[in-house]
């Protein structure tokens, strides 16, 4: 859906950046990694990514150059010490204050101090480990259900979608449309403009009027979505 | 063989064979001794009433005539039960038969002759070691002041007072430990009667001519006795000088033993204050029907057990580091302090038998794989969930019998590969797992005649809950399998798992209509 695609970069490449390395799907953008260990940079080289950077941990000049060069659309502070999480993003946000920065922590405490210091969205991997392993004993069903859904089904997706202007969608209520019967989608929520950017879940029964630029988090096969879009799309072009 | 040893070993064998033997001991053993038992402290509030009871009667006693029927509940009712209960003690004290039995098993088979003196002896030592022993000799005393006729016995009565110690299980505890330091307390007796029989002597050969108040040697070990515990009445004081130097002697003394004695007191407290809290965890571990099991109190553990907790879950806790045991302690949760890697304290906590399941949260991989090689050695069925470190350690843990691995690592990376193309439907989920939000995501199952049972999914009207279907989870020949997003003509059966989403309101309103409506119709049909 990019006309050009995305830079993005990955700050550490330890046990936490190898993963999220592993897992980055290639179609979002070219991922550029960032270390401050020789060490770290030769594995991450041996696993096939060319995209490099070697820096200090204290040298904000070469750290500026390389944001200036590139231009990334996200940073993902992911080392395995979640201090230096904190100072990357201060970091980042004194040398360029729009970054838009993705950080990993482990604990309450460090997400406050993520968010304090600028960071858009904060990933605490012992709370979703607390929560696997929750439902893993006490609703394994649940726990399947949204792993599938989410990771391992290659058919189904979880996909926000902005409506666009004029589309069909536009100033009809949320109850008007029956979005199993005609796109075999689930609706789980919207964001609504109008009332801040706020996700609202769908059974909280509200009749949602639906405006331009309000965004529908949807669950359905990647076929029907794709229908979807496409229809949003006719639709506006008429 | 003689006659007294025929009966003997026909008497053990006898009773070592009756079924009904065994559980009427087993019974007034549970009773007695075991804390563990449901009834047990009804007997002990019981006995207590007995008690107090019985030594407000005797102080009433000593001025006033009291009523004939008062007088004949404690010298019959109180002083039996108080008998009954002596010589119950003293059955369930001993397998005595088992005495007997040991002893004919190995004259039979080393083919020598029964020896029934060895036996007798035997039976006759372990009564003894029962009747002294501090609780037995308590009991015993007791029973004593309902003898009237020997006033000096009304002293016993104390031991009534003592007796009510026996059934508060924390002044047990405080005997223990002090006879735990026995030699110490010994040596500072021998200590502190030397120091009075020197003085108390030596006051009186300085003195027995010249002091008024000094008559008799008594006089002298009284006045040495007052002044080592340092109470010092006044009542007796030396006058002539050597008996003061000694005085000073005396006094220096008093006050080092006294600290000596408060130093001991305290220091096997300290020692032993980890096994009271233990044995105290232990008992409360015990009272559990069944409880998740963490082995590792790290950051991750005490998040999942704060899940746990919030769902009102039993669980308890192992872990080895004492400074952890005490946050696990503040938290107020169940915490063991010990290594789970051991077999026999899994065995202690009946995990085998209780847990749900074993969750490995320690500080490494290596100590998830020993821990989860221990449980698995031990229960075969159990699920172990474990987390995982390095990426090499995934097959190993697997190896060891773990049935889930978590690593937050992976987590971490499967949520950064989604966040940025859809960061809110991210987050959304993740909030709705943490329940952070007031929304959840739940399974109810179709049960056996509630109304979901054998009906379309268009005919449930979901959406009337305030409810999102995700899907059905069913199990049939082909094994597990997740339905997604099911069309209106998908039939419900019995055993399907719905995974809906809603707030948790809704949730359980809707669960409770299930498991109403098949209950209703069980109802009806008997």
């Amino acid at each position: 859906m990019r006309e050009k695609r995305d830079n993005i970069l990955l700050i550490g490449y330890g046990r936490y950046g190898e993963k999220i390395a592993n897992f980055f799907d290639e179609n979002e953008g070219n991922l550029y990694i960032l270390e401050t260990e020789e060490k770290n940079i030769q594995r991450a080289r041996q696993n096939g990514w060319d995209k490099l950077f070697l820096i200090d941990i204290d040298n904000d000049d070469a750290l500026l150059d390389i944001l200036e060069k590139e231009n990334f659309s996200y940073v993902f502070c992911a080392t395995d010490d979640e201090e230096k999480n904190v100072y990357f993003t201060i970091t980042l946000k004194s040398l360029k204050s729009n970054i838009k920065i993705i950080s990993i922590c482990e604990s309450k405490e460090s997400e406050r101090k993520l968010k304090l210091a600028g960071a858009l969205r904060v990933i605490d991997t012992m709370e979703g480990s607390a929560n696997k392993i929750f439902h893993l004993i006490e609703k394994p069903a649940v726990m399947e259900a949204i792993e599938e859904i989410l990771f391992t089904s290659d058919d189904i997706d979880i996909k926000e979608i902005e409506i666009p202007k004029n589309s069909f969608l536009e100033g009809k209520y949320i109850k008007d449309i029956d979005f199993k019967k005609d796109f075999n989608l689930i609706l789980i929520g919207i964001i609504d403009k109008e009332q801040g950017d706020n996700f609202v879940f769908i059974t909280k029964g509200i009749n949602h009027k639906l405006d331009a630029e309000d965004i529908l988090v949807i669950i359905g096969y990647n076929d029907d979505i794709k229908k979807f879009i496409k229809a949003l799309k006719e639709s506006r072009q008429r | 063989m003689n006659r007294l040893t025929r009966f003997l070993i026909n008497a053990a064998f006898f009773l070592e064979g009756s079924a009904s033997y065994k559980k009427i001991k087993e019974f007034f053993y549970n009773l007695l001794e075991n804390d563990s038992y449901k009834y047990k402290k009804y007997f002990d509030y019981f006995m207590i009433f007995l008690i107090l009871s019985s030594i407000v009667i005797i102080i009433e006693e000593t001025d006033h005539p009291i009523y004939y029927w008062l007088r004949f509940y404690d010298l019959y009712v109180v002083t039996g039960i108080f008998i009954v209960e002596y010589l119950l003690r003293l059955w369930v004290y001993a397998d005595l038969r088992k005495i007997v039995i040991e002893e004919f098993e190995s004259s039979v088979f080393l083919g020598k002759r029964f020896d029934t003196k060895k036996v007798l002896k035997k039976i006759f030592l372990k009564i003894r070691e029962y009747i002294f022993s501090p609780f037995a000799m308590i009991d015993l005393l007791a029973i004593l002041p309902a003898y009237r006729e020997l006033r000096i016995l009304r002293i016993f009565v104390l031991f009534r007072a003592f007796k009510i110690f026996r059934y508060s299980k924390n002044t047990i505890e405080f005997f223990k430990v002090i006879t735990s330091k026995k030699t110490e307390l010994n040596v500072l007796i021998f200590m502190m009667l030397f120091i009075v029989f020197i003085s108390g002597v030596s006051l009186y050969v300085f003195e027995e001519k010249t002091n008024p108040n000094v008559h008799s040697l008594l006089d002298s070990f009284y006045w040495a006795f007052v002044t080592i515990s340092t109470v010092g009445y006044g009542d007796i004081t030396p006058l002539s000088n050597e008996a003061r130097i000694f005085t000073i002697i005396i006094i220096l003394s008093g006050l080092s033993l006294l600290s000596f004695f408060t130093s001991i007191i305290v220091s096997s407290f300290t020692e032993k204050i980890d096994q009271i809290k233990y044995t105290k965890i232990l008992s409360q571990v015990e009272k559990l029907d069944s409880y998740y099991l963490i082995c590792g109190y790290s950051h991750l553990a005490e998040l999942v057990a704060q899940k746990l907790k919030s769902e009102k879950k039993k669980l308890v806790i192992i872990e080895p580091d004492p400074q952890k045991n005490e946050i696990i302690q503040k938290k107020g949760y169940l915490g063991i302090k010990d290594d789970a890697s051991k077999r026999e304290v899994l065995e202690t906590i009946k995990m085998k038998e209780k847990a749900k399941a074993v969750i490995c949260l320690a500080q490494d991989d290596l100590h998830n794989i020993v821990i989860a090689l221990n449980v698995r050695s031990i229960s075969k069925g159990i699920p172990i969930i474990t987390r995982s470190f390095s990426k090499n350690s995934q097959k190993k843990l697997k190896l060891a019998g773990a049935d889930y691995v978590v690593s937050p690592y992976e987590t971490a990376g499967l949520i950064a590969s989604k966040i940025l193309s859809q960061p809110i439907a991210m987050e959304a989920i993740i909030n709705i797992l943490s329940k952070k939000k007031n929304a959840v995501c739940d399974e109810v199952e179709v049960l056996r005649d509630s109304f979901l049972e054998n009906k379309k999914i268009e005919e449930i009207d979901i959406e009337s809950y305030k409810l999102i279907l995700l899907g059905v989870r069913r199990i049939d020949e082909h094994g597990k399998k997740f339905h997604f997003n099911p069309p209106d003509s998908f039939v419900l059966k019995t055993g399907d798992l719905l995974i809906i989403m809603g707030y948790s309101i809704s949730v359980s309103h809707f669960k409770s209509q299930v498991i109403e409506s098949s209950l209703a119709h069980a109802r009806k049909k008997r």
